[in-house]
């Protein structure tokens, strides 16, 4: 029973590690990227690392104004909770209900997920209307309007696709275990497929809005708000949003792939055991690499920011129509394959 | 987020991201919507002018330059041709189009800097790295005319103290093409942009009958529709011999509405205008000095002995930019110097382009009419006591009914 | 539909070749001065400065046997940079007040005064030896 406590102790720390250090090795990558579009040089790889560094350094300040409770609390949850995600998807290989590290158990699912992406988005509009400064209240009601207008289109996306699954007679069609060992690729027609593609074009869209980056990064506008939320943030405060923020960023990536690239090498090769763990982790670092480069990376460098009532009318407008159009295209193609057997 | 939004108040500034100089900013907000705007300048006061009066007019040429690192030669243009009315001193043809040429020059590189700079205030730091990129080379070409890259020091009483010899003229040319080949892009990249034109569309109108009544100059009343540019209303330097249209929004769009994207329109071609400018120099430039008197002591000494006030006016990149001075003729320095830059017309525009519009919208709005607050800032106001303040009209109506009582004791 | 121009100038310049400028030292040396002091001796690498044009305004430099003292150079600097000595009749110019204009080398009627090409002169003293030019 100990040793059961050990090892999922373990797991934990573990995952939380790799959390923080590939969450911080992606913005390095992202920076980097947008640099060399911008025919800049670009800072070191490493850069975020020595960014934490120096954050930690440095005393958090309170403001006068602030609530201090909830001002020192929030980056906390937000930080705990961003790391929370990461144990219920599967990293490569390593799945969270079962083989190798059992962490969490029988429980939690796609819908578990989506609902623990919202916390750290939560904490920090807590964190921000909590901070005593009108920029800080601006960008926590921006950010709140965001947060809105993002999750319906994220919803349809993901219960489009679990719906396909349970009409395919997979049982559990929430479960990550079954999306990870069943892509959705192979359980479509080509009906499906086109509506999985729109699917996958919703949730490249979704990505920068719920990371709050460039074009929705309107809750931080740098030029606009001096920072938004975070502007009343220093030091040990600041360091743990980041690192939220970095794992959000795996968090959320790891999510686009689990549901549309959830291959591993592994079989290909041949390997099992630690060695195909190894290998299928960097195998999903480099596809998560890859979905943030075009979500993230090249969305923020070829656009300016938006205003949020563009933020809301896309969101709320065009990405739920066409999320709507893919969930009605893998409705069709579900009833065609399984002729009149609707669930 | 359904209750009624308390109205509170937002300050930008005086140090903000947003700001590229110090302006106090104070917003009287509903929700994410403008209703009032204030503003207090004199930030940046430096006491230019009274440094100016104790120093020779030489010395005050340099101290022009650095009036602002953006429009400075224009500063310097516009106090030589100054005290050049006043000493009656007859400038040579040649150092006239040299002036033209290299007033262009600055105009290109100010344009450029601004389209980086709006672009930066949007969110789009692409366009802001590539506008600063492109403007590389303008500074280059000015560096190898004038000598440095910034505060050009070329301007002096009689003509220019560097010519322009013909075997610089392919490097210039260089640069020229370079500036004709780019242009499609810029116009492209800025104004074929969906979110750009998003961002930029009906935000910050200025109708043309406001701008005529604020008193708004430059490419900021040209974006609302007057034709107003001081090289052809009143030319100076080599302008009466060239041929220059007036730049309206007409040239990319249908219609003039006033808005930031029409400011982004009329800079942008302002800039093909200049590099045509410059050919049309390059190609008529006549023989001749550079330099109406050469000898600097025996110029020092005439202009110890004129008396006399003017001022003169010269279109700054920023809009119209207006200089006065008085000479009495007993003394080196002069005894008046006043400094009225563009901005400081445009600057009231603020109250009006900024109502209605929403917090996302107040950086690229205060930017669009292209702000240079060192230009500006030459008066600060100080109260009796010595203290600065500003001093409100109830203060005013206090102090004179106080004053009024004492009287009738 | 939605129309991005920098979308494809994006693409293309990430496989182009940086243009920054870099900084002459990997990093910010206390002394520049100092710093081009030991690359001249071998001990350090430096990035090597653009081209400079000629005509550059860069540091004065003064030539003190043509000077004759006659004090021309003052009157006319706009910073009050050149200090007259009345023991020697010379001057001394004060490179951290100098703002580069070039008006003495202009008005000296000798030529003792020119501008240099030197521009890498930043340094924390502003007393050192090589911020005083006599």
């Amino acid at each position: 029973m100990s040793s059961d406590i050990l090892l999922t102790l373990a797991g934990v720390v573990l995952v939380t590690l790799f959390g923080i250090v590939a969450g911080l090795f992606l913005m390095g990558i992202d920076r980097i990227c947008a640099a060399r579009m911008q025919m800049r040089q670009g800072p070191p790889l490493t850069q975020p690392f020595t960014d934490i560094r120096k954050l930690l350094c440095k005393d958090s300040v309170v403001p006068a104004n602030a609530i201090p409770a909830l001002f020192n609390a929030a980056p906390i949850v937000a930080f705990a909770s961003a790391v929370t995600v990461l144990f219920y998807l599967p990293l490569g290989s390593i799945l969270p209900v079962g083989t190798p590290l059992p962490m969490v158990g029988e429980y939690g699912d796609l819908i578990l997920i989506m609902y623990l992406l919202t916390v750290p988005a939560l904490a920090m509009v807590v964190g921000g209307f909590a901070s005593g400064s009108p920029y800080a209240s601006v960008g926590a009601q921006r950010e709140m309007v965001t947060m809105i207008a993002y999750e319906l289109p994220l919803a349809i996306a993901i219960v489009a696709i679990a719906w396909r699954l349970a009409v395919a007679g997979l049982v559990m069609p929430f479960s990550v275990n079954t999306l990870a060992a069943h892509p959705i690729w192979t359980v479509v027609g080509p009906i499906g497929i086109i509506g999985c593609i729109l699917l996958l074009i919703v949730l490249v869209w979704v990505t920068p809005a719920e990371l709050s980056r460039i074009p929705c990064d309107t809750p931080e506008a740098e030029t606009e708000l001096c920072g938004g939320l975070l502007v009343e943030y220093s030091g040990r405060n600041l360091a743990l949003f980041s690192l939220s923020m970095a794992a959000k960023l795996v968090a959320m990536a790891g999510l686009s792939v689990l549901l549309f690239l959830p291959w591993n090498l592994s079989p290909v090769i041949g390997i099992s055991g630690i060695g195909a763990a190894g290998i299928d982790l960097l195998f999903f670092l480099a596809k998560v690499i890859v979905v943030m480069f075009f979500s993230v990376t090249l969305v923020r460098v070829v656009m300016a920011r938006f205003r949020i009532n563009t933020v809301v009318s896309l969101y709320w407008g065009w990405l739920t129509t066409i999320g709507l159009i893919g969930m009605f295209l893998i409705i069709i193609d579900g009833s065609i394959t399984y002729a009149g057997c609707l669930l | 987020m359904s209750e009624k939004k308390a109205p509170y108040e937002l300050p930008i500034g005086p140090i903000h991201p947003a700001l590229k100089e110090p302006i106090n900013f104070t917003f009287k907000m509903n929700g994410e919507v403008v209703e009032e705007v204030d503003f207090a300048p004199g930030r940046v006061h430096r006491g230019i002018e009274w440094m100016g009066m104790r120093r020779n007019p030489v010395q005050i040429l340099h101290l022009c330059d650095r009036i602002c690192g953006i429009c400075g030669v224009h500063h310097a243009l516009v106090f030589a041709q100054a005290v050049e009315q006043i000493a009656e001193i007859d400038v040579p043809d040649r150092a006239y189009y040299i002036r033209t040429i290299i007033a262009e020059l600055e105009r290109i590189q100010s344009h450029i800097l601004w389209a980086g700079v709006a672009a930066h205030e949007l969110g789009f730091d692409t366009l802001f790295y590539l506008a600063w990129q492109i403007r590389e080379e303008s500074v280059d070409v000015i560096e190898y005319i004038t000598g440095n890259r910034i505060n050009y020091g070329i301007m002096m009483f009689g003509g220019t103290r560097r010519d322009i010899t013909p075997d610089m003229y392919p490097r210039i040319n260089q640069a020229l093409s370079y500036y004709e080949g780019l242009f499609d892009k810029m116009v492209n990249l800025f104004l074929t942009d969906k979110t750009i034109a998003m961002r930029c569309k009906n935000t910050g109108v200025l109708s043309k009958r406001r701008a005529l009544e604020l008193a708004t100059v430059g490419p900021t009343a040209r974006a609302s529709g007057l034709a107003m540019d001081v090289r052809v209303d009143s030319p100076y330097a080599a302008y009466g011999d060239l041929d220059i249209d007036i730049i309206l929004p007409e040239v990319y769009r249908d219609e003039t509405v006033g808005d930031v994207y029409d400011r982004i329109v009329v800079r942008i071609f302002e800039v093909k205008q200049s590099i045509g400018i410059i050919r049309q120099c390059m190609a008529q430039m006549p023989e001749g000095p550079v330099l109406a008197e050469e000898k600097y002591a025996k110029l020092l000494l005439g202009l110890k002995k004129v008396a006399g006030e003017t001022f003169a006016r010269v279109e700054a990149p920023r809009g119209e930019d207006m200089h006065y001075v008085r000479m009495n003729g007993k003394q080196e320095a002069p005894e008046m110097w006043k400094v009225k830059a563009s901005t400081y017309s445009n600057q009231m525009a603020w109250v009006e382009i900024l109502r209605g519009e929403q917090i996302a919208d107040i950086p690229i709005i205060v930017a669009s009419i292209d702000p240079c607050m060192s230009c500006t800032d030459r008066v600060a106001v100080v109260n009796q006591e010595g203290e600065g303040g500003i001093l409100t009209k109830e203060y005013l109506h206090r102090l004179s009914v106080e004053k009024t009582r004492r009287m009738q004791v | 539909m939605i129309k991005l121009p920098s979308l494809p100038m994006a693409l293309r310049q990430f496989f182009k070749k940086p243009v920054t400028n870099f900084f002459p030292a990997k990093n910010l040396p206390p002394s520049i001065t100092g710093f081009l002091q030991s690359v001249a001796d071998g001990k350090a690498t430096i990035h090597p400065p653009i081209p400079i044009p000629p005509k550059y305004r860069g540091k004065i430099a003064y030539d003190r046997d043509t000077c004759i003292g006659c004090k021309m150079c003052i009157r006319v600097c706009p910073a009050n940079a050149i200090e007259f000595i009345p023991e020697t009749k010379r001057m001394r110019i004060w490179v951290t007040q100098c703002v580069f204009c070039g008006q003495c080398t202009d008005i000296c009627p000798k030529g003792s005064l020119h501008m240099s090409y030197e521009f890498l002169l930043a340094t924390e003293n502003r007393f050192s030896e090589s911020m005083i030019v006599e």
